[in-house]
């Protein structure tokens, strides 16, 4: 309760929020079935058809306020359904006669929109639904002309959706919903300027939706700029790191061993399909050719690469073709393949946040994971702190590591 | 069985081959397949084959050539059976009804995988006698090793059904030509083992067609070969629109037929279970006359006074607990709904000034080609604008360029001719004007910014000062009415204007009537002196032109 009232207490006078501990919401129902939430039949269905059979903690309290038409800010463990969570509200918030863009989802990366462009025409497959994904490195006709199709959904990258509100070829005047995933990135000061761009041309009071693993105080603290007496479910940092994805490092002596560990790992990594991260774009280019220099099948991806490129890896990674991705941190966020259970962070992550988005790219949707870490002798010190701060354990890596995936 | 005695066969050859490599044993002409046939009928040759193997080598050929000349003979059995079949007198000796085998042989003969037929062993060209050449489904002629022949047989034949396949396939598409050319591609890349790149031009194909036109788009067109599981309920419905519609109509009508089954099921079980009660009742109630009992009256249910109790109490129990709770969710909804004020009243921080924004965003409209005309125009540089004296002639209709603005026109028309000419000079004019648009913003034309917009009502709505035009006027000074009518006009001039055909200009009925009224010298030193007097107003005001009162 007392959340509540600071935010409307700020409208009054500017209060400092940063001693104010943020907190779910008291009255959040919780719904134990997808069938008691009063959702439509062919929505329904298209849930069943997915593959979701019960509703996952965050499903079963964020759905229904969200239809109710709700400002929502929804924290949840990685692959627990977040992107489902959204797109099924949405849909069910929809007015599938009304050709014209009702929500409009914004999110980090191109790869991340057409995803969840790729959730909410499954979940809605038996709505006749129409949903664009409105992405950078495409071409721009096919989008104007995409969009003038008339689509209920734009799931897109900020820099592209302003391009096309700004041309008034995406009409927001019909726009009643805008979700935020991975929102503590798009509140960043990377994204901020280009968030509040599009948000001007919205409709004034237009319900706001934030949806991300992490959701770090000075986020928080923002959100009455533009929400309305949000509910909050939030999710306690201590509890954030899923069972199901175990946590290991290796120790090397000096960063030319990485390399080595990462050769003597290559058979681990491909009993199902793996990741591996780096920090910087040079240094992924640099791996892969060393990789495929000693003859091991690996493919890369990072954000300096062709569109085109990056969306071929991508099918090549989904399908299955090839199963050792070496990428940056635009891999890090929301992308779900069901079949990785191997993360390795060849560089540790330059934040707290990262390393959460980073290893729940395995261990999806209840499957088990195992996230590596490598980690020089000064490095160690920050995979303490990570341990600390979120109240997990990350141990040597054992000999039997491939047991565990 | 058959294929054990036929590989044997073949052993047996290679062997005798090898061991006595002699050529004039012709044996190239034995055909193996006929003994797999007439098997039944031979037990004999059986027989000596197995001995054969027990036999030392020497003994060998001689058993060869005896099952050789066996088989010919048989062969010649079968031929003349299956040839003669119904009329030979050894008809009902074997076990084969060559009868029916001949009359079922037609029927059967184009449905069997054509593959047999195309795959054709060419023993002829044996070079030598481990290999052999053969022809498989696409025509090409292949050599291999004797014993892989019945390898190359199964893939052969795999290699045929897959491309019937794709043939189904592509013909089900039928969107273009085009895949019928391709329909190999695909094979072709499998076998030199990059099936990564084919997948990659079948989805570059995919995405091709989705952009290629306007559709709906689904879930299926954008899987691209994705290893996902879904739920057990998953349907991979059709990326062909109309065959989508059809399979999702198929499934709706599938799931009505099991709901319907499914509610007549529990009908029958109810009203069995209905049956059984009562007969069991029945049973009962017989049961208790046996036995002398009064019959058993449903309604009446003996309580005991502590049950009774009981359940008073834990209605009364309930009541309040319910009424509690009514109480609870009432004031709950109270503050609710408070709560759903304040939201309301609420303003966010992002959304403050966002009227103006969208109020463009509102007034945005599509030009009409006309507006879109009427804009470039007035963006001309008016050196380049064709002569006015051409565009001026024009002017003789009313022309609406708003196609939604009636308004603007009446608006216009009114100014024009219920204002004296004074009223429309512009110092006076340029503001009572743009508030007239203010007031009805419908009227202007929809530009995207607010600057743009009153710039343009400038031009369109008053007479701009050094607008021009008036100097064609001055050949209607010399009407003997210079009210109205010139008035009128000179309102309309103020308007941009679409060029005449080049022809009107000189053959157009105004310049005859304007010749006619030419020469007013008259009035002209009047005219004059009003020209200079306006020279000094418009230092004075910077606004007027001296063409403007030339005219008087």
């Amino acid at each position: 309760m007392s959340t509540s009232e600071v935010s409307f207490s700020r409208k009054i006078i500017s209060e400092d929020l940063s001693n104010v501990e943020f907190d779910t919401s008291e009255d959040v129902e919780v719904i134990p079935t997808f069938d008691s939430m009063g959702l439509r039949e062919d929505l329904l269905r298209g849930i069943y058809t997915y593959g979701f059979e019960k509703p996952s903690a965050i499903q079963q309290r964020s759905i229904k306020p969200i239809v109710k038409g709700r400002d929502v800010i929804a924290q949840a463990q990685s692959g627990t359904g977040k992107t489902a969570t959204f797109s099924i509200a949405i849909l069910q918030s929809l007015d599938a006669t009304l050709r014209e863009t009702q929500v409009l989802v914004l999110s980090p990366t191109r790869e991340l929109a057409t995803q969840i462009q790729k959730v909410i025409l499954a979940l809605g497959d038996f709505m006749n639904v129409q949903c664009h994904a409105c992405i950078g490195g495409t071409n721009l006709g096919e989008d104007i002309r995409k969009l003038d199709y008339g689509q209920h959904v734009v799931s897109g990258t900020p820099g592209r959706v302003f391009d096309m509100i700004r041309r008034r070829v995406l009409r927001t005047r019909s726009i009643k919903m805008l979700v935020l995933d991975e929102a503590d990135e798009m509140l960043n000061k990377g994204f901020k300027e280009q968030i509040y761009d599009v948000y001007r041309y919205l409709p004034p009071a237009t319900q706001v939706v934030l949806i991300s693993a992490t959701l770090p105080h000075e986020i928080l603290e923002m959100t009455s700029k533009f929400m309305t007496d949000p509910i909050r479910i939030l999710v306690k940092r201590d509890e954030l790191t899923l069972e199901g994805i175990k946590q290991f490092f290796v120790a090397v002596e000096r960063e030319e061993w990485k390399f080595d560990t990462l050769c003597d790992l290559y058979d681990t990594l491909t009993i199902t399909q793996a990741v591996i991260f780096c920090n910087t774009k040079r240094k992924v280019d640099w791996l892969t050719q060393k990789m495929q220099e000693s003859n091991f099948t690996v493919s890369s991806m990072h954000g300096d690469m062709p569109q085109k490129e990056r969306d071929n890896i991508m099918k090549e990674f989904r399908s299955g073709q090839s199963r050792v991705l070496i990428t940056t941190d635009m891999w890090a966020r929301g992308i779900d393949v069901q079949q990785v259970s191997l993360v390795i962070n060849y560089d540790l992550p330059n934040n707290r946040e990262l390393y959460i988005h980073r290893i729940g790219r395995s261990g999806r949707f209840g499957r088990k994971g195992v996230a590596i870490n490598f980690v020089k002798s000064d490095d160690i010190r920050i995979l303490r702190d990570i341990e600390q701060y979120y109240s997990t354990q990350i141990d040597e890596m054992p000999m039997n590591v491939a047991d565990l995936i | 069985m058959l294929l054990s005695l036929k590989a044997e066969l073949l052993k047996k050859q290679e062997e005798v081959l090898e061991k006595k490599q002699l050529p004039q044993n012709k044996l190239e002409n034995f055909k193996p397949h006929l003994p797999q046939k007439t098997e039944k009928n031979d037990k004999p040759e059986k027989k000596s084959f197995r001995d054969n193997l027990k036999e030392v080598d020497t003994d060998e050929l001689e058993a060869c050539r005896k099952s050789k000349t066996a088989l010919e003979k048989k062969a010649q059995l079968y031929e003349h059976l299956a040839d003669s079949a119904g009329t030979s007198e050894l008809e009902g000796r074997f076990l084969i009804d060559f009868n029916l085998k001949k009359k079922q042989e037609p029927s059967k003969s184009p449905s069997p995988e054509p593959e047999d037929v195309s795959f054709t062993v060419d023993e002829a060209l044996e070079v030598n006698g481990d290999w052999m050449e053969f022809t498989d489904c696409l025509g090409r002629t292949r050599k291999c090793l004797k014993t892989d022949l019945e390898l190359y047989k199964k893939r052969d034949q795999e290699l045929m059904k897959s491309m019937k396949k794709y043939e189904e396939i592509y013909e089900n598409d039928s969107e273009d030509k085009k895949p019928k050319i391709d329909i190999e591609k695909p094979e072709l890349v499998q076998k030199t083992n990059d099936y990564l790149q084919s997948l990659r031009e079948k989805w570059e194909q995919k995405e091709q067609e989705l952009l290629a036109k306007d559709k709906d788009i689904h879930y299926q067109d954008l899987l691209f070969d994705e290893a996902r599981l879904h739920g057990v309920s998953y349907y991979s419905f059709s990326t062909d629109e109309t065959e989508r519609r059809k399979q999702m109509a198929e499934l709706i009508k599938t799931r009505e037929e099991t709901l319907k089954a499914q509610h007549e099921a529990e009908e029958r079980r109810k009203k069995r279970d209905e049956l059984i009660e009562a007969r069991v009742a029945a049973a009962r109630a017989r049961r208790r006359v046996r036995a002398g009992l009064p019959p058993e009256d449903p309604n009446e249910k003996q309580k005991d006074y502590t049950a009774c109790l009981l359940e008073f109490l834990t209605q009364q129990k309930n009541e309040a607990d319910s009424k509690a709770k009514e109480l609870e969710r009432k004031e709950r909804e109270e503050k609710e709904k408070e709560r759903q004020k304040q939201r309301e009243a609420f303003v966010r921080e992002w959304d403050i000034g966002k009227e103006k924004l969208l109020e463009d965003e509102k007034k945005f409209r599509l030009m009409t080609q006309e507006e879109y005309v009427e804009q470039e125009r007035s963006r001309r540089i008016e050196e380049f604008a064709p002569l006015k004296s051409t565009r001026n002639k024009d002017r003789k209709s009313d022309r609406n360029f708003d196609s939604k603005g009636n308004a603007l026109e009446s608006n216009k028309d009114e100014s024009s001719t219920t204002k004296t000419w004074a009223d429309v000079r512009p110092e006076a004019d340029s503001k009572t004007q743009y508030n007239i648009e203010e007031d009805n913003p419908n009227k202007g034309l929809y530009f995207s910014s607010n600057t743009k917009l009153i710039r343009d009502n400038v031009y369109k709505n008053f007479v701009r000062p050094q607008d021009p035009v008036l100097i064609v006027n001055e050949l209607d000074v010399g009407n003997m009415d210079m009210s109205d009518k010139a008035v009128k006009r000179k309102a309309e001039t103020s308007s941009a204007e679409i060029p005449p055909p080049p022809t009107f200009d000189y053959y157009g009925p105004v310049s005859k009537q304007s010749r006619s009224h030419m020469p007013f010298h008259s009035n002209l030193q009047e005219a004059f002196e009003q020209g200079v007097q306006a020279l000094e107003t418009k230092e004075g005001k910077h606004k007027l032109s001296n063409q403007y009162d030339f005219t008087f």
